[in-house]
């Protein structure tokens, strides 16, 4: 029998607000200390209550927006119950009855479409660091606020599952409202895997997969949940319905705590914060402030840059904006530039926060044209537009300071051949040319670069060349 | 309240105070009195009076901190083992706007653990004793406030009142006490009980004292975003203009004390003869009020409580050899039965299953009350009733009766949940010498000219 | 209902109460009598009635993105807190 694997994925997203949802502490709390970015109403004392940061509500409409998803017009905040050290209020402060966020999909390269459900703010939680006999807890991240995105159970394989988290992580980056930094956790997935036989109108049982930070890890997880439900299923028994962990080097998922009973968490409406109420000019005014999305750019730049490269420069909403402000007949040759010089050196973290200006770009794009760069040449230049030494006095400056531009000066050109083909160490090879060796041209167009100091225009001084030794 | 006249110095009021209080110490009214602070700030306030400098509407002015209001002087302790040893490095913004005006504290006063129960006996450091009677409850949850003010201790005492608990003890020891419209004052830096209920209050011996703490302690709080910008201030010159004056039907039957119901008719007779209209009010749903409120109050208290772990701060179980029995042992040993059947009742409500049965129902429960106030208030402009069915009752009688206890705030409650404001104000005693009280409740934001009216029943 | 004394155990345990095998007898008495109080709610019609969880009537109460320094810092929290080490919370472990 064929089993058909459903997913749905619930994401965590932290968001880049300047201060924590419910105090007025900093949220960026990498690299400082332990418990430094905590306000007495984080830390829970008696008789705090919350107070909302209104830019995450503003955050909230750009995610929901960037997801195609219905704003709700009224929304409000509920308290969800548990005890854990990393929870000092002793519930999280969540949206469980009205969430701010409703129905919409993402669409994902491959056209395919994944509904969300909805999706809501809350309050993150704390860490909690385990030694031997006692646990430490840092309250820094406590209520770092968090739009949690809940898909519909619209995924059928892994990698569409790594698709779906992928697109989802370009999304909130292009709205603005995460630093999308993965390694620290600014976005986490739990994988709701099931199978069922082909042709079934039921789902099977699903398992959990809590906390994945990568797409990779998202998209092994769940090829090996898959695996593992289909053995299971292969050997005629159940699946269990649990909450699994996964470990990155094991290659594995395994059960995590499972209590007997599921837990209750008691969900009650948030007396201390009035609801939110946003009318609908409020909302578009707020969502006229998103960017152009990848799919804009897919629809704008696919006819240009190659699909691969494409969805290569797509992670980089920076870049992609910047290309959208450039004359469209350069965008091939920049965006080459891009791939070529900064994404295969991987320099793009520092290079990439600070772009040239356009009509720099531009500048150097039309000289590429003009073939007045050797290949080497514009990607020097181009690596110089980023130099805050250097970047501002244009393409064309910086190119005639380093020497690089090419000499396309046909008359020049012949001067400098006629001299090279004058010298005797060039007569040998100038008769095997005549006599059918056609390989040789290759030498004497390095003799005539060197000429040149490099300024020569290889194509040309080769067309002068073969004119020459007719 | 003033000592603007500068015959009395606040050093001397606050000695006095401190004096008195220490007289009345077997009433068990204080679990802090902060002598050394007191005297000190009594002293500033002295020194900027002779320097001629700006020193508050209430400089010198000695009053009573109910001990769940968050300060840096002495422990906070809702008059709850868990909360021992709390030393608060925070202050209710309440408690900020009483000094800032040179109100001075010369100390604490007992409660019901957390503020739950209507005698103040369900406090970790015992009763307190009712001021004219030391055989009978102070009511609760603010009974030492209540008792403060009533032996003239302090001039003012602050109260919260969730369900009551500021106006039942007033009632019980003959003084006002006044439960604002919900979100009048600030509840930052107070101890959570029941937060969509909860309100701040005070006790005093006149409307007109009653009157300037609330235009001192009342607006909006950036720190509490339940809070309504001031408009009690903003009416400063909006005239108390009431015409009719409602009473509710059912409430006058066996089960409420006949001195109150006398006490009751007495007033109503004088505001006819001052010309008032009495209104007769038929309010059906008031008698499910109390229900609704033992199912919305100890549900909003079990979340509140939960962060009382003994992780962060207040007192720790010596067995809590690891994280589980810190938590089961802590929280088992900290909290007071009361507390324990509360926090299990809400956590009851809100449980998987019974949450549509009993928490949603009472919310919509609640819808109606509201509603019926506000239709009550299209035929009269205030309400005048009981506080509660009974005078200050025998210490011990309701103890082990939680029902018992909780009928206590079956005239009171009803305002909390429709966030409307009441005043406790005295009205006469009875045969046995028991203070005998009332309230007079009016629609949100009346509560200015709520207080102004309440000059006429003086 | 009835409140039997497994339902007893499990709101201690969802209240994260050790109780004595005495408390939960006083408990589940006072809890039976409670119960059927608040039960007589039944009796009200609430078909079609909107729920009310708060009695304030505005909306949309929040409060600007920017740092603000707060009343207590680090230290003054961690000082309230029984045990402290490295700056950060200890307990014990979970088991």
């Amino acid at each position: 029998m064929r089993y058909i694997p459903t997913i749905g994925i619930e994401c965590h997203v932290q968001l880049c607000t300047k201060t924590k949802l419910f105090s007025e502490v900093d949220n960026d709390a990498r690299g400082k200390e332990p418990n430094s970015c905590v306000s007495p109403v984080d830390y829970a004392l008696p008789g705090m209550l919350p107070r909302l940061n209104g830019t995450a509500v503003k955050f909230a409409i750009l995610a929901g927006r960037a997801m195609n998803c219905e704003i709700n017009a009224y929304s409000r905040f509920d308290r969800k119950h548990y005890f854990y050290p990393d929870s000092p209020k002793g519930y999280q402060i969540t949206q469980f009855y009205q969430p701010i966020i409703g129905a919409g999909y993402v669409e994902l390269p491959s056209g395919n479409k994944i509904r969300i459900e909805h999706a809501h703010l809350e309050g993150d939680a704390g860490k909690l660091t385990h030694f031997d006999n006692y646990s430490l807890v840092d309250l820094n991240r406590v209520d770092t606020p968090l739009i949690e995105i809940v898909s519909m159970p619209d995924i059928h394989s892994a990698k569409e599952a790594h698709d779906y988290c992928k697109e989802l992580w370009r999304l909130m980056c292009y709205a603005g409202v995460t630093n999308g930094d993965l390694y620290n956790g600014n976005m986490r997935f739990d994988v709701n895997t099931s199978l069922a036989p082909e042709g079934s109108k039921t789902l099977g049982t699903r398992t959990e997969i809590k906390n994945l930070n990568s797409f990779r890890s998202v998209e092994r997880a769940a090829e090996y949940e898959i695996a593992r439900q289909t053995k299971v299923l292969e050997a005629g028994e159940k699946v269990i319905q649990q909450t699994l962990g996964w470990s990155d080097a094991t290659g594995k998922t395994s059960p995590q705590r499972s209590k007997e009973v599921a837990a209750d968490y008691r969900y009650m409406p948030e007396p201390d914060l009035p609801p939110i109420r946003l009318s609908s000019e409020f909302i578009e005014a707020e969502s006229a402030k998103l960017p152009l999305m990848p799919n804009n750019y897919r629809a704008l730049f696919h006819e240009i840059i190659k699909p691969d490269t494409l969805e290569v420069l797509l992670d980089y909403p920076e870049l992609m904006h910047k290309l959208n402000e450039i004359n469209k007949e350069y965008v091939k040759s920049i965006s080459n530039l891009f791939t070529s010089v900064l994404l295969a050196e991987e320099k793009s973290a520092e290079y990439l926060n600070d772009l040239p200006a356009a009509k720099d770009l531009e500048e150097l794009a039309e000289m590429n044209a003009k073939k007045e760069l050797s290949s080497t040449a514009a990607k020097e230049v181009f690596l110089r537009l980023f130099d805050p030494q250097m970047k501002g006095r244009g393409a064309k400056t910086i190119a005639k300071e380093l020497g690089l531009i090419q000499e396309n000066d046909l008359g020049a050109l012949e001067e400098i051949v006629d001299a090279v083909l004058a010298k005797p160490e060039t007569q040998k090879a100038q008769d095997d040319f005549r006599n059918g060796e056609e390989k040789v041209i290759g030498f004497l167009v390095g003799q005539v670069m060197k000429e040149s100091h490099g300024k020569a225009n290889p194509s040309a001084v080769q067309e002068i060349l073969r004119k020459k030794l007719a | 309240m003033k000592i603007a006249n500068k015959k009395v110095t606040a050093e001397r009021l606050v000695k006095d105070a401190l004096e008195k209080a220490k007289h009345f110490a077997d009433y068990n009214i204080f679990t802090f009195l902060d002598e050394e602070g007191a005297i000190k700030r009594a002293r500033e306030i002295d020194e900027k009076i002779a320097r001629g400098e700006d020193v508050g509407r209430l400089a010198g002015v000695p009053y009573a901190l109910k001990d769940n209001f968050l300060s840096e002087n002495g422990e906070t302790t809702a008059s709850a083992h868990i909360l021992e040893g709390f030393k608060s490095p925070v202050t209710a913004t309440a408690v900020e706007k009483l000094e800032a005006e040179g109100a001075i504290m010369i100390g604490r006063t007992n409660l019901d653990a957390f503020a739950h129960g209507s005698s103040t006996e369900n406090s970790y450091y015992g009763p307190t004793l009712n001021a004219f009677d030391k055989g009978r409850v102070a009511g609760g949850s603010s009974g030492g406030s209540a008792v403060a003010v009533a032996l003239d201790i302090v001039e003012f005492a602050t109260g919260t009142d969730t369900g009551g608990s500021i106006r039942q003890p007033a009632s019980f020891n003959g003084i006002y006490g006044f439960k604002p419209t919900y979100g009048t004052v600030s509840r930052y830096g107070v101890v959570a009980m029941a937060s969509s209920l909860d309100c701040i209050g005070f006790f005093t011996k006149t409307p007109e004292d009653m009157n300037l703490l609330m235009e001192v302690a009342s607006g909006q709080d950036p720190k509490d975003m339940t809070t309504l910008p001031d408009f009690y201030n903003a009416d400063a010159t909006k005239k108390n203009s009431a015409t009719r004056i409602g009473v509710i039907k059912d409430f006058d039957n066996e089960a409420v004390d006949a001195n109150i119901r006398e006490a009751l008719k007495a007033k109503c007779k004088i505001l006819k003869e001052k010309g008032f209209e009495i209104v007769e009010l038929d309010m059906p749903t008031l008698k499910y009020a109390l229900a609704a409120y033992y199912i919305i109050q100890p549900a909003e208290v079990a979340s509140n409580l939960s962060r009382h772990d003994g992780v962060r701060y207040g007192f720790r179980s010596d067995d809590s050899s690891n994280l589980e029995n810190l938590y089961e042992n802590t929280r088992n040993e900290g909290f007071m039965s009361e507390n324990k059947r509360r926090i299990m009742i809400g956590n009851f409500v809100l449980s998987s299953g019974f949450y549509d049965a009993y928490f949603l129902k009472a919310a919509k429960a609640r819808t109606l009350i509201v509603k019926e106030y506000e239709e009550a208030f299209k035929k009269c402009d205030y309400i005048l009733t009981p506080v509660s069915p009974n005078l200050a009752f025998k210490l011990g009688e309701k103890v082990n009766d939680p029902v018992a206890m909780y009928l206590e705030d079956l005239m009171s409650v009803s305002l909390n949940l429709a966030g409307v404001p009441g005043l406790a104000i005295p009205a006469g005693m009875s045969g046995e010498g028991l203070p005998v009280g009332l309230q007079i409740v009016g629609p949100r934001r009346s509560d200015r000219q709520l207080i102004e009216f309440a000059k006429e029943l003086a | 209902m009835d409140i039997k004394r497994e339902d007893i155990v499990h709101l201690a345990d969802l209240s994260n109460f050790s109780l004595s095998d005495a408390e939960i007898g006083n408990l589940s008495k006072n809890l039976q009598d409670i119960i059927k109080y608040i039960s007589q709610l039944d009796e009200l019609n609430t078909d079609s009635v909107e729920p009310t969880y708060q009695v304030f009537e505005m909306e949309n109460v929040w409060r600007d993105d920017e740092i603000v320094e707060q009343e207590a810092n680090r230290e003054a929290l961690l000082t309230l807190t029984k045990e402290e080490k490295d700056n950060q919370i200890k307990v014990p472990k979970v088991l």
